[in-house]
């Protein structure tokens, strides 16, 4: 499997080590970065070193920059715009979801809270990423228990 | 105070003394100008207006005293030496005379009349301050009214407001109490004591979580969408087809006849059919799948007694289930919030979806009811104004 980029953006750290504990569990071959609101997020994706992710996982509620904001100023950015973003948030109300999907978003999960419900999401995510995200999104968002809109 | 108004001089000095006599204040003018400016200026409660004038007569000044909002309701009587005949007495009414007499006069007779008048005019100057005063205080209770339903209003959405942040807010630590039980059990399942802890703390956050969300769906229905014509079968179908798996689960069955097209909020009425039908097949007899039947009626009332007919502009829908019913001295209670009839061991529920089913058909400007016997099945029916 090729390595693959997750880039998280939350600033919730009880859901960033969870989030982490269930990657490592999947594959150690995933790399995940963290941010934990919209600006930092940018910045490191900004940044010339940075290895772009190969999708970002992005939360609403944050500090200086919200989900939705980021999700609007990756999209206007050329390089970054390419690059499917999941909305990753508590939130289920219908407004976040269709104002998300509108500005770009590919895929609104709420947070699980099961465990292998989230390894279950995850390790889908991660084996179809570099193929067929959108269909495996689907079949997820068809089959797990999990609150998932594509 | 009365006023007379002649241009003979001697005329109005014999009225005054007479007047005064008689112990009423008298005013004086010479003219029909010099009145009016009088009239303005002072309050009279009578005036005896002479026809016959050089300048203004007797009939152009009662019209403009008529005129005046401050003056129109002093009563005018009229003096005529000359003017005698009936269609000059005639004139005199219609330009707003209230007696007109003719010289020479009895002074007795006059002071009657005066004094009726004078009497006449206080009661009505009485009552129009009564009146006024009135609508002042009208007006004044308006407004006040007005500013309390404005306070009311916010306060009301600030509350439904508070009521949405602090249950979306509840849910977030809730959701990490969930999380990390679950981690602990997925991962430490050996000690079978501990185990049964972290379900029970599992058991209960599931319940407080749906108790949270049954909250927000709550506060969420005192925002106001659109009213769209429906056909109620596509309403419950969709019900239907989101409760598939615990209909499928309980071996049920529901037969729904043909129903007709309402205005409505279909996603709110949704939920209606949401919380009676999973009742329906919450509540089945142990041992017995449950069986529901859906059909509906006109009628011409806001009731659930009134005859059916088939042009009238209500719709009733019933919703029959076999299961365990209830006793109907209960039927109060199980429409209030967080009311529940059975312990929880015995049924799983938050007592809200019955609750939020009232408010969501009272929103609707109709009403909903039950019919039951304990054990034997009950009838949920809804009438909803067809529009």
């Amino acid at each position: 499997m090729n390595q693959v980029r997750f880039l998280l953006v939350d600033d919730d750290e009880d859901d960033i080590s969870v989030f982490q504990e269930v990657l490592e569990d999947i594959t150690p071959s995933i790399l995940l970065t963290c941010a934990g609101d919209g600006t930092e997020a940018l910045k490191l994706l900004k940044h010339e070193q940075t290895k772009l992710p190969d999708i970002i996982f992005l939360d609403l509620n944050m500090p200086l920059m919200g989900g939705k904001e980021c999700l609007s100023e990756l999209k206007k950015d050329p390089q970054l715009k390419r690059i499917p973003v999941i909305m990753y948030t508590t939130s289920s109300q219908s407004k976040d979801i269709e104002e998300t999907m509108l500005r770009g978003a590919i895929c609104f999960i709420t947070k699980p809270t099961s465990l292998s419900e989230l390894k279950h999401i995850l390790s889908s995510i991660c084996k179809n990423v570099h193929s067929n995200l959108e269909k495996c999104l689907r079949t997820l968002s068809d089959t797990s228990g999990t609150f998932i809109v594509c | 105070m009365i006023l007379i108004v002649d241009d003979k001089k001697e005329n109005l000095f014999s009225l005054k003394t007479l007047l005064q006599l008689n112990l009423y204040e008298a005013d004086t003018a010479a003219s029909g100008e010099e009145a009016l400016k009088k009239i303005l200026k002072n309050e009279y409660e009578l005036i005896i207006l002479d026809v016959q004038m050089p300048g203004m007569d007797g009939y152009e000044v009662a019209e403009n005293i008529t005129g005046y909002s401050k003056s129109k309701d002093i009563p005018i009587i009229f003096l005529s030496a000359v003017n005698i005949d009936k269609r000059f007495v005639t004139k005199g009414y219609n330009s707003g005379g209230v007696d007109y007499i003719t010289k020479p006069f009895d002074p007795d007779l006059l002071l009657l009349k005066i004094k009726t008048f004078t009497k006449l005019y206080k009661q009505t100057k009485e009552l129009n301050d009564i009146k006024l005063n009135l609508e002042q205080k009208v007006e004044k209770r308006t407004e006040e009214l007005q500013h309390a339903n404005k306070e009311l209003e916010t306060s009301n959405a600030e509350l439904q407001q508070y009521a949405f942040i602090a249950s979306h807010d509840l849910q977030e630590p809730l959701r990490k109490i969930i999380t990390f039980s679950q981690i602990l059990k997925e991962r430490f399942t050996a000690n079978k004591e501990a185990s049964q802890y972290i379900n029970r703390v599992i058991t209960s956050s599931e319940r407080m979580r749906t108790l949270i969300n049954d909250l927000l769906d709550y506060s969420k229905l005192s925002v106001t969408p659109e009213f769209i014509k429906t056909p109620l079968n596509l309403v419950i179908q969709d019900t239907i087809t989101d409760l598939e798996i615990s209909i499928k689960e309980a071996g049920g069955k529901i037969v729904v006849d043909q129903l007709p097209s309402v205005k409505i909020i279909p996603e709110q009425m949704r939920q209606v059919f949401q919380n009676i039908i999973s009742n329906a097949v919450k509540f089945s007899k142990p041992g017995i799948p449950p069986f529901i039947k859906i059909w509906s009626d006109y009628t011409n009332e806001k009731s659930t007694e009134s005859e059916p007919s088939s042009k009238g502009t209500y719709c009733r829908i019933y919703i029959c289930d076999n299961g365990i019913g209830f006793n109907e001295q209960y039927l109060d209670k199980i429409f209030a919030m967080f009311q529940r009839l059975h312990a929880r061991a015995e049924y799983e529920g938050t007592g809200i979806g019955l609750s939020i089913v009232k408010k969501i058909i009272e929103k609707h400007d109709g009403l909903v009811t039950a019919k039951s016997e304990e054990g034997n099945g009950a009838t949920f029916i809804i009438v909803l104004p067809i529009k």
